[in-house]
Formats: structure tokens, sequence, C-alpha cells
């Protein structure tokens, strides 16, 4: 008993470490100024887009990550631990160096620029192409984990049973790790509308809302960032606990 | 016919050893043998599940074989009508056809009521049927497998036993199947092969097998309790100080294996063409599902089997003389 106490108080800390902030900021905040920048076409504007870069980059990571994720699970091979580390090298590098690196490969100058004159620099594309950088380790990760807990004894039954790989593949392994794929896209996608370091520079511009509450700050000071902060806030809370919601009533 | 040629598969930390041993098609043919023997290996590379490292399977082109694992492997997403019509929907039959059959199968394997449930919620027996159902509903001309009772209670086990002699019969399938259980080998099996560390050590009918085991390894696993080593010098073992008479007449070194079956326990002295009658000691008695075991000393200690009709009957107990008698033919001598 003593030992849930004990466990139970230092939960509490952590809780209110991350609570207080949180409620600081929505207390401080007049609700006038909250629906005054929710009603400019600046603000609007780049919520949205913060929205709908990241939900194109949680996209590409289901198209993406979750067959590698599967061939993680499965596979064995000679420098898979090599292979997992790289999967988590954009979470342990400071994510201004990633944007960096990034401007490296995709930039005006970049062998991909000359080559096909896209340009993946200030726009939007950019913008997703950082949100997949940054946080498509989390999706890769998670579902990683979902397939490694389906018994591939299940497949092999299904393919006894009459199924292709493929259909074995996608009637039994896919449904039994679904919990974890989705899992792992939300927060995906959640990462990906809090990421400001590689965005910021690959695309100041358009700006979206992360980059906008830096900006509102740095030119004039907190009482402009604030009520946009406070307004990315409670949309991202609403939506995650919305989403959080739906997956546990799967 | 199904034959296997010198397949070899080494895995993790055993290994398949120069694997050989005929089928006949429709027949119920056990692998016997202890767990990590490598049966289920051999199970998933019949299955083509798995690719040996050498040798070949000949006889299964082109057929249809089912595997059933140990714990199942129902589905968990899917409830139980979709589990047994899982082969049938991915043949794309029509849904008509689909719910036809499945209500058939699970009539014949007697889970009719359980149709519309969630695999999770059975108990391990019910589990058996589905997976049963979902391998038979698709004609198999090969159904293995693997440990079908090894998580089941007794009278479950039983029950799933006659389940599958009955679909046995009835679908003249040939039938696979492997156990560590050799009461079930013995109940079961057309033909069983004995399969000790990757190896098959005996194959052949099931009397002929339990009673004439090849190697000390074999008698041990099939449940001989009595087994002894030592010198035999003019047909006799000294085991610690009880002379056994053996049916060999001479060996260095040789064990002997008696069945505990074979044995009889008197009250007094039975005068008779038995060569080996010992006055011993009961020191324990245990009760099995079926017979009674009783632990008696003549020197080494006897392991005999007797029913529970003759201890009422004797009134034996712990610390009782009696008298041990067997057959010198009843004795398995392997030498070494």
């Amino acid at each position: 008993m003593k030992l849930r106490i004990i466990f139970s108080l230092l939960g509490t800390l952590l809780i209110l470490f991350i609570l207080v902030p949180i409620i600081r900021i929505l207390v401080a905040v007049e609700p006038a100024d909250v629906v005054s920048s929710a009603t400019q076409k600046e603000v609007i504007g780049s919520i949205f887009l913060t929205l709908r870069a990241s939900f194109w980059s949680t996209l590409a990571g289901i198209f993406l990550g979750v067959p590698l994720a599967y061939f993680l699970a499965r596979a064995k091979f000679f420098g898979k631990k090599i292979i997992e580390g790289l999967i988590d090298i954009p979470i342990v590098i400071p994510h201004t160096a990633a944007g960096i690196a990034l401007l490296m490969a995709w930039g005006r100058h970049s062998l991909f620029t000359r080559l096909t004159g896209i340009n993946l620099v200030g726009n939007e594309a950019s913008i997703t192409l950082a949100m997949i950088f940054v946080s498509v380790p989390f999706l890769v990760n998670s579902a990683k984990e979902g397939f490694k807990m389906v018994d591939i004894r299940y497949e092999k039954t299904a393919i006894t049973l009459g199924a292709s790989p493929w259909k074995a593949f996608s009637t039994i392994t896919l449904p039994l790790a679904k919990k974890s794929i989705i899992s792992g896209s939300i927060m995906m996608w959640a990462r990906g509308i809090s990421e400001f370091g590689a965005v910021v520079i690959l695309a100041y511009h358009p700006m979206t809302a992360p980059v906008l509450i830096f900006e509102r700050f740095q030119n004039y000071g907190l009482k402009y960032a604030l009520p946009v902060a406070a307004l990315l806030i409670i949309i991202s809370l609403v939506i995650f606990i919305i989403l959080r919601a739906l997956e546990d009533k799967r | 016919m199904i034959r296997v040629e010198n397949l070899q598969k080494r895995y993790d930390d055993f290994e398949i050893k120069n694997l050989n041993f005929e089928i006949q098609s429709g027949e119920y043919f056990v692998i016997l043998g202890p767990s990590g023997a490598g049966k289920t290996l051999i199970l998933e590379m019949l299955a083509r599940l798995t690719k040996p490292d050498s040798g070949q399977i000949s006889g299964l082109d082109g057929q249809k074989i089912s595997l059933i694992y140990q714990d199942y492997m129902l589905f968990p997403h899917l409830d139980v009508f979709n589990n047994i019509g899982y082969g049938l929907k991915i043949k794309k039959a029509d849904k008509e056809k689909i719910e036809d059959e499945v209500v058939k199968m699970a009539d014949l394997v007697g889970i009719s009521h359980l149709l519309h449930r969630q695999v999770t919620s059975l108990s391990g027996g019910e589990k058996q049927r589905v997976a049963i159902a979902r391998a038979l509903i698709l004609k198999p001309a090969v159904l293995l497998l693997d440990e079908p009772t090894a998580a089941l209670d007794l009278s479950t086990k039983y029950k799933i036993q006659r389940l599958l002699i009955k679909l046995h019969r009835r679908y003249k399938a040939t039938f696979i199947h492997v156990t560590h259980d050799f009461e079930e080998a013995l109940a079961l099996g057309d033909r069983i092969a004995l399969l000790i560390k990757g190896r098959i050590i005996q194959i052949g009918q099931p009397e002929k097998i339990f009673s004439n085991p090849k190697t000390r390894a074999a008698a041990d696993f099939l449940g001989y309790k009595n087994v002894f080593s030592g010198e035999i010098k003019n047909s006799k073992m000294n085991v610690s100080g009880a002379k056994i008479t053996t049916p060999l007449k001479q060996a260095s070194s040789a064990y002997i294996a008696i069945r505990s079956n074979d044995i009889i326990l008197s009250k007094t002295r039975i005068l008779s063409s038995a060569r080996n009658c010992f006055l011993g000691k009961v020191i324990k008695l245990i009760h099995r599902p079926s017979f009674i075991e009783v632990l008696v000393d003549i020197g080494p200690v006897l392991h005999v089997y007797i029913t529970y009709q003759s201890y009422l009957e004797m009134n034996l107990t712990a610390g009782d003389e009696i008298w041990v008698t067997f057959k010198t033919i009843s004795i398995k001598v392997f030498q070494h």
C-alpha cells in the first residue's frame, strides 16, 4: 500500500508539472482576445496549414512507414539494429539541425531541385517534408511493436487456409496490429503539428501556427503571442481528446 | 503416399536429423516425442511453411494441407462463424454456401451454439473444436495436428480424442498428429513414429512399439518406470541385491525394462512359471486417474500398476509386506 501512495504522489508531481503551464496560459489569456484572434485570417490560415501539412505527412508516413515497420518486425537480417537506430535519428538530433540537413538535401541548390525544378522550400510541401522527417519514427516504432505482438503463426495458419501472403497480411496481421498503427499515426500527426525547429528553417513562410506564435512573441511580445498560443492549445486538446476517445471505442 | 527422405533442419538450438518415413494416404499417423524434439518443425515443413535445409518431402504436391497449432491460433478479431468460414471466404465462395457449410461443420464438431461468440471467450476445448472445424471445412487431404490436447483437462482431452477419431473416419483424410502423450498416441495412431532428439527411433504399430522399445530413451519415454542397468551373468542381473532373471544369458553391461502392467502383486507367494518372485515392502500408494501406482521396495523400487478394485480387495497400505511376481519373458533387454 505504501508503494502505491509514494508512486501516486510522484506521479501527481509530474502531472502538475505538465498541467500548470497549460492552465497558466488558459487563465492568463483574455477570452475576448482568443475569440478575436480566432477571427483573424492569418491565425486561422496558419492553424489550418499546420493541421493539413501534418495530415499529409502522416499519410506519407503510413504509406511508407507501415511496410517498413512490418519488415522490421518480421525479418531477421544482419544490420537490423543499425536500420532501427537510423529510424530513431530524427528523435535524437536537434530539430534545427534536422532543418538544416533537410535544407541541404531538398533546398534550392540541391540536386533534386536542380534536376526536377521542383521547389521544396518555403511552401506547404516543404513543411510536410520537415514534419515527416521529425515525426515518422513515432509511427514506425509504434507500428513495429504492434506487428511484433501478432504471432507469426496467425499468418501461417491463414496461409494453410488458402490465403496468399498478401491476403494473410491484409485480413489478419493488419487488423490485429491496427490499434498500434492508429495510435502511432495519432502520435505522428500530433508531433507534426507541434514541430517548430525543422519547419522554421525549411519554411518561415507560409507560417505554421508554431512559427506564427514565435514570430508574434519575437516582434510584438508576450501579449500578442498569448491568444494564438491559447487557441492552438485548445484546438489541439479538443482534437486529441476526440481521437483518443474514438480509438478506445474500437 | 507421403514420403519424407533425408530431411534435415537446424533451428535455433535443436535439429532434425536425417528423417525418413512414409505415411499411407488416409492413415492416422502419430509422431510421438518429448517436447523440444522438433515435432512442430516437422509439421511446418510438411505444411510447406518452413523449408528444410536438405532432403525432400514428396507426395504432397497439389494437395490441400491444413495445420492446427497447439494454441489453436484462432483469429482473435473474428467471431467463431468467421473463423470457421475464413478459408471459404478467401476462396470467394458465395455467402449462402459459406453460411451453409459453416453451420454444417459447426454441427459436426458440436459447437453450433457458439457461432456468434467471440473466440477469446471460449474454453480450451471449444477453441480446439473451432480450430478443427476451420481446418476441415476446406476438406484437406492432409490434416496436421500439433499437440491438439496438450492444454486441455482430462475429460475434455478424451472428448477431443473421440472427435478426432470420428472425423478421421468420416473424412478419410491423412491425419498427422504430434504429441508427447504416449497414451494419446496409443489411443489414436494407426502407426506411431517415436521421435527423440530430432531422430526417429522407432516406427510401427502402437502395440509393437509399446511392447518393444528399442532403446533405453524410448523405454523411458514410453512410460517404463522400471528400468535398471548392470551386468548379466548366467541370465541374472543383480539390481541392488535383487537377482532378476532376464531373457539374456550374458552381457557385460545392459539395461532391463519391466512394464508396470506386467508385474503381479500378491499377499502370498505364487507358485507359477514366472521366474521372478520377490518379497518386498509397499512404500507408497499413488492414486492415478484410472489406476493405482504402488511403489514396492524389493531392493530396487518397482513401480506397479494395479486397478482400484484390486487395491480395495487387497486392502493395501504403506508398510505391508507383499510378493512381487513377473515373467522373465516380459523383460525387455537393451545392450549398449
